[in-house]
Parts: structure tokens; sequence; C-alpha cells
């Protein structure tokens, strides 16, 4: 009945929501210097991604955006269009330094941070340094030697998977403390989500937070850090398979399709099949009520109210 | 007429009705069914019965019903104070049925179209009779669609009743009169005392008829049109009048729903996420993860990304 | 030399001058970023029925729910102050607005523990998990 208009193209933003840990706006009278963001090698990727030092470098923060298409926001008396909800948390500085002290390491020397902390293409890495918890923490990944008042590290293995190690063991116990949904994310194939009291390993919960550390380390690093955790290799090719569509309103509307026939480059000018009536009330029946199904079995909490 | 628990919360329908006369539940009755505010853009329609003893056809015919677009507004008002002095043996019920229930069927993910509103209202409230005890043998209904089918789907849904569907009815039968008589008078109230939700000042009430056709109603249309939120709930969003005037005065709004346009029909058909369609896509995201691993399974549920700009 | 030397400063002191707006996310794109009368039309028309809000958008009927930002999280508005004229350039952002909790709206779905937003939510106490010091 009314005619569907194509989405414009995004325009440049010129504001953003952003929930952000309270250390960031509530900073010591003494305090010099603004927070900044800035862009900076992700240890996982290699790629620039944009974290915030905080006021006088002291800390650092990682920067995520929760993205979902189709949102927008009202703020007070405004609308804005990007629908985008950032976080910024804090962030260990240890994480960023690491592969940089790795590659100073294949020589085999102890040297002073500054020098190995120097980066062409982000100039900002430098300021890792200033975060106060960088240089107390470098110990958990170096072996240190002190020469009258100067300091000189060599990265060491074993110290960084310990430490890592220890990563891990803090997320475990995080997780288990929380609702989220550790189990099944090997081999489960279907839409509705396992309980995981009664599902959940230790080995699930290893490997998770296993993953989510490795979100913030070397592809290398990543699978020394599994061994070391004693968990074979999954023999699938990828680490994780795909999400799995949790939302039913995301369930594809052909579900006959074979997929398989459509290859991701060309499929995008692929123009939009019609559904027989009889798979679109497939596809639009009954939604609510497979959707209160899944929350039947997902873990009872509520979010709280205040 | 008390539109009071209509105008409590005029965002949802709402059922009126008046006392059961006590001939009513004893004596065979005959039922009349009209609809008012069918057409119109503006306001709330209105689903009205009105019933009577079979054998009193005669004494309603001397309260002088007759089809409501016949008469005026005073006229309807004054045979609606007939109706409601001859209470009893005549009773009457309505399902007033609010203009953003309307929008929201309509547009609703699964279409619910005016028609099924329609003869769902119809059905509701012959049920309301019945389940108050009156002793229905006859039902009479005006229609605007094709009547066997219409008259088939009430005549299963209620076995044991003689179910007349007609078009016109409203001008052959004196109890369809009287329910369109009781259905417009509603329907009056309902607009002339319309309580805007929204916070607007002084409204202007020259709504015109109503219909899409009429200047009066087009031109108020368009003096609140409000390029964000488009209409007050007063407006049907589904009628074709209001939502070419948004598409031509209005931002353009997007809901995930939409007529899906190639792309993101063949997205879905890829069995892609969403989330990685809009990495694709959107300037905004820059693709931290295409170098590397997939982003952990954590994130991508929740849809959370790194970013490399603000 | 890449653009990855240029920074986006927050400025700290526009934080006092800040007030706590209320904020609505909402389940459809608006192509508009600007002022809209939203207290009138929206805000005014919100219907708490047995704790589920509901108000309606464009026609289109919408359910909500209030989440609190994670404990210890405050929720700001950025708003640009300087643009920066070439991605070498450095930019300031303020704090034009804060909040404590956040209103979400779904597409006629109720809302529930599986909704993004709420699941993202998660994030916050789990960051602090990968990303606290750990004991020597």
């Amino acid at each position: 009945m009314s005619t569907k208009k194509k989405r414009s193209p995004p325009t440049e933003n010129s504001s953003w929501v952003v929930i952000a840990t309270d250390s960031i706006v509530d900073v010591p009278k003494t305090a010099t210097g603004e927070p900044t963001f800035v862009k900076l090698r992700n240890p996982s990727t290699g790629s620039a991604s944009l974290y915030l030092f905080g006021s006088g470098d002291s800390d650092l923060y990682e920067v995520k955006a929760f993205t979902e298409d189709y949102h927008s926001w009202f703020i007070g008396q405004t609308v804005q269009r990007d629908g985008r909800l950032l976080y910024i948390t804090q962030m260990d500085p240890l994480y960023l330094l690491l592969p940089y002290l790795l590659k100073a390491g294949a020589e085999g020397k102890f040297q002073p941070v500054e020098q190995v902390v120097k980066d062409e293409d982000f100039p900002g890495c430098t300021r890792l340094l200033s975060c106060t918890r960088s240089l107390k923490s470098l110990h958990h990944v170096a072996d240190e030697k002190e020469v009258g008042s100067l300091k000189f590290h060599r990265v060491s293995q074993e110290k960084t998977l310990d430490w890592l190690k220890k990563k891990v063991e803090r997320t475990v116990s995080t997780l288990r403390k929380s609702n989220i949904s550790v189990g099944g994310g090997v081999k489960s194939s279907t839409f509705i989500r396992v309980k995981q009291e009664e599902q959940a390993s230790d080995e699930d919960y290893l490997r998770y937070a296993h993953g989510l550390v490795s979100e913030y380390i070397s592809e290398d690093l990543r699978k020394d850090l599994l061994k070391h955790l004693q968990l074979p290799e999954l023999s699938s090719p990828k680490q994780e398979p795909p999400a799995k569509k949790r939302k039913l309103s995301d369930l594809p509307v052909e579900a006959k399709d074979d997929y398989t026939k459509l290859n991701s480059s060309d499929f995008t000018r692929k123009p939009p099949k019609k559904m027989t009536a009889a798979q679109k009330s497939l596809a639009k029946v009954d939604k609510t009520g497979m959707k209160s199904l899944s929350a039947f079995f997902s873990p009872k909490v509520k979010q709280e109210k205040h | 007429m008390d539109l009071g628990p209509f105008e409590a919360d005029n965002t949802v329908s709402c059922r009126l009705a008046s006392a059961i006369p006590d001939i009513c539940k004893t004596d065979d009755c005959c039922l009349g069914i009209d609809e008012a505010g069918r057409g119109p853009v503006l306001g709330p329609m209105v689903y009205g019965i009105c019933f009577c003893p079979v054998s009193k056809k005669d004494e309603l015919k001397a309260l002088k019903v007759a089809d409501s677009k016949t008469l005026t507004e005073e006229q309807r008002e004054s045979l609606f104070v007939n109706l409601d002095e001859a209470k009893s043996f005549v009773g009457w019920a309505l399902q007033v049925i609010s203009p953003n229930t309307i929008s929201t069927s309509m547009l609703q993910r699964m279409k619910y179209n005016l028609n099924a509103l329609s003869h769902d209202a119809a059905i509701g409230l012959v049920q309301f009779a019945l389940d108050s005890g009156v002793q229905l043998k006859e039902v009479f209904v005006d229609t605007v669609g094709p009547a066997e089918k219409y008259q088939d789907k009430l005549s299963q849904r209620f076995p044991g009743i003689e179910v007349t569907v007609r078009p016109k009815a409203d001008s052959l039968f004196p109890i369809v009169s009287a329910a369109s008589i009781c259905a417009k008078v509603a329907r009056d109230h309902a607009v002339k005392g319309w309580k805007f939700l929204e916070d607007l000042g002084k409204v202007d009430t020259e709504y015109g008829s109503g219909y899409p056709g009429d200047p009066k109603t087009k031109s108020w249309l368009l003096n609140y049109l409000d390029p964000v939120f488009g209409y007050p709930q007063f407006v049907r969003f589904s009628w074709s009048t209001a939502q070419t005037l948004l598409d031509s005065n209005a931002v353009p709004v997007h809901w995930d729903d939409d007529e899906e346009d190639g792309e993101k029909s063949a997205a879905r058909q890829n069995n892609t996420s969403m989330l990685s369609y809009f990495n694709r896509t959107s300037s905004q995201a820059n693709g931290d993860q295409s170098s590397g691993r997939d982003a952990h399974r954590f994130f991508t549920e929740r849809r959370l990304q790194n970013i490399s700009s603000l | 030399m890449s653009a990855n030397n240029s920074v986006t400063t927050v400025q700290l002191g526009s934080v006092s001058q800040a007030v706590e707006l209320p904020i609505h996310f909402l389940p459809c794109e608006i192509e508009h970023d600007g002022p809209a009368e939203v207290s009138q039309y929206f805000t005014s028309t919100v219907k708490d029925r047995k704790h589920e809000l509901t108000v309606s958008f464009r026609g289109r009927g919408l359910k909500g729910q209030e989440v609190n930002c994670p404990e210890g999280y405050t929720g700001l508005v950025l708003k640009q102050v300087h643009k920066p004229s070439s991605d070498q350039e450095d930019g300031a952002v303020k704090v034009s607005s804060t909040f404590h909790n956040l209103t979400y709206w779904n597409l006629e779905i109720p809302p529930s523990t599986d909704d993004g937003v709420v699941m993202a939510m998660a994030w916050p106490k789990l960051a602090d998990a990968i990303h606290g010091p750990v004991e020597d």
C-alpha cells in the first residue's frame, strides 16, 4: 500500500550515543589533559581500531559499537539517525603492547620498552607507556633487568601464556556468574538456546573464555594459549561456528531454498524471489509463539528494573 | 451517549453497551449490524448492533428509524434518544475501533486488513449479545463486500441463527437502521470530542467529513503533518491519502520489514546475519574483522564490533 | 604516513553542564538528524499497561521497556564541536547530555532478554573480567 523508499546513504555523524565507564568522566581535579580517541593497531587483526586514552593518558579504554540495522535514537527533543550504541570499557594496555614486545623479542635481547613500542603507522602507540598499569604490569609478560636507573625487558613466552591463562580464568569466573550462554556453540544447530545450567561443561566455559581473550591477541598466540590450556584445536576449519541466528524474526524466509547455490559474490545482484502464499504464511505465522518458546528455554533472568 | 470509557483511552478499541432489556433474554430476538466511519482517514470506525424481540418489529418501525446516511446529524441524535427511550425492548452495543488500532493493525508485520478487522468486530458484538443472554434468532447485516461469503462465515460461526447479509441492509431492515444510527452517533461524538493525546495546543477541528476527497480534510492533513512523527494518532496512517502525504512531506522512515529490495532479500536468502549485511554496506563500520578471524560469537550475537573511527 | 595520528578530544568541561535527557532507542531508521517534537508526539502518547510500555510511531505499534546502564557506567551523548577539515586534523567532541537508563522499543514484539540491546549490556562486566588486572 505504501511506497517503500530506498534508504539514502548515511550522512556523516555529528553525535554519538555512548555507554562509558564512570572513570572517564569522574577524573580527579589534579588530572591534566582531556580524554582522547585515538587509532591504534588492533592486536588481533593488525588493523586500525578506535581506543580512548583517559585524562593524562593514565588509562586505556576500548570502543565497541552495538550495531543493529534499522535503528535510530530520540535524544531529548532531537532525532539521531545513527542507531549505534557505543560502549567505552576499560582495556588492559598490555594487550596492545604485547605485539610490539613479541616483535622485538624475536631478537632475544633485553631492550628498553621505549625503543620497542614504536609504530610508524600508529604513532599514538607510545602513549600506551604512559598508562599507569603499563610499566607495572610488564613483568607479567617479560623478564626484567635493571642496570642503574634503566630498565630493560625481554618478552617471555612462558610468562605471557601464564598471564593469559589467568585472564582466561578470571573470565571463566565472571562467565559462571553471568547468564551468558556458553554451551552448545560447537554443535548446536537449533534456534533454541540450550539451558546452560544443564549443558555447559567446564570445557565450554574454558573455550568460550579463551575465545574472548583471543580477541586481543594474535592468531599464533591464540593457538599457543589453547595448547597451554590443554584444549585440543577443534577440527572445524573455523574456530567458532558462524553466529547462530537467535532472533526468529531474522529467520530466512525461504527456508527450503538451497543456500549453497548462492555464492557471496553474486547474490547481491540477485532479484528478490517471490514467495508462495504458503511460504509467506510459514514465514509470518506464529513467530511470536516461537519466540516465547525460546524465551521459555532461556535462563530466567529479567532485566533489572530500578 | 456516554463515550467516557473510550475517551479514557482512545488509543485502543472499546466496547460500549446499553443495558440488556429483560424481554430480550426471554423472547426470540432479531439483531442488526452496521458500521460507521469505515472510509474516513480520520477518527475511529464504529461497529454497532441493535436488537429487539422479533415480536416488537412493528414497534421499532414506529420509532421511524431509517438509514443513518439519509438523516442529518440532528435527526440521528433525536432518533437515538427515541431508541434510548425504548430501552424496555431495544438494546444496543458498540465496538469503537480507534484510529490507532486501525493503523497498527493494517500496517502490522502480519497484515490485518480492514475487512478482517470489521468481521471480527461484528462477530465479537454478536457473541457479546449471546453471552449477555439475548435470545438471538435472526441477524441482519449490512455489507460493503461480497455478501455471500460473509453470510456463510457468519452462519457457520453462529449455527442456529438465521443470518441475512445484504448490501443496503440499513435501508431495508429497521433493526439495521437502528444499529447504523447508534454507530453513526457514536462516531460523530468520538470525532467531535476527540482528545488529542499529543500535546498540540489548540487543534483546529475543521476536519471536514474525514473523507480523503474532502478539501477541508486534505488541508487539515497538510497543516497537521509533522516531518518526523507524521500525524497524531487521530489519523489513520494506513490510508493511502496519509501515506502519500507523508511520502512527499515527511522524512523517510525505514523498518526491517519494509518491502525488501533485492539486496536485503538476497542477504536473507544467503542466510547471512543482518550484521554482516550491515558490515558490507555501512560506511560507518570499517570491517576490522575483515583481515583476520571472525569475531567471537559473544560479539556477533550481541552485534558488537570494533570501529576504526567515530 | 596514514591519518592514524589524528585524535578526537573529549572536552570534559562540558560534563558539568550536560543535562540528563530521556533517550529512546527505536526499531526503525529515521532519515533525520536534528530537532523533533518528541515530547509532544511521542512521550505524551506512551501507555504503561501492566508494566508493558506501548506507543505507536508512524502508525506502527511499538512495545518497549526501560533498561538501566550497567552499574559503574553512565550514558553520554557526545556532540561534535570541532569538525576536522581533513582526516589528518584533530577533532573535538563535548558531552551534550547524559542518561542512566534508556527506553528501547521493539516493533510489535514484546521486549525480552533476547533483545540485542539487552544482551549487549552484558559486555561491560565481561570487559572488566578480560581487562582487569591479574594478580601475581
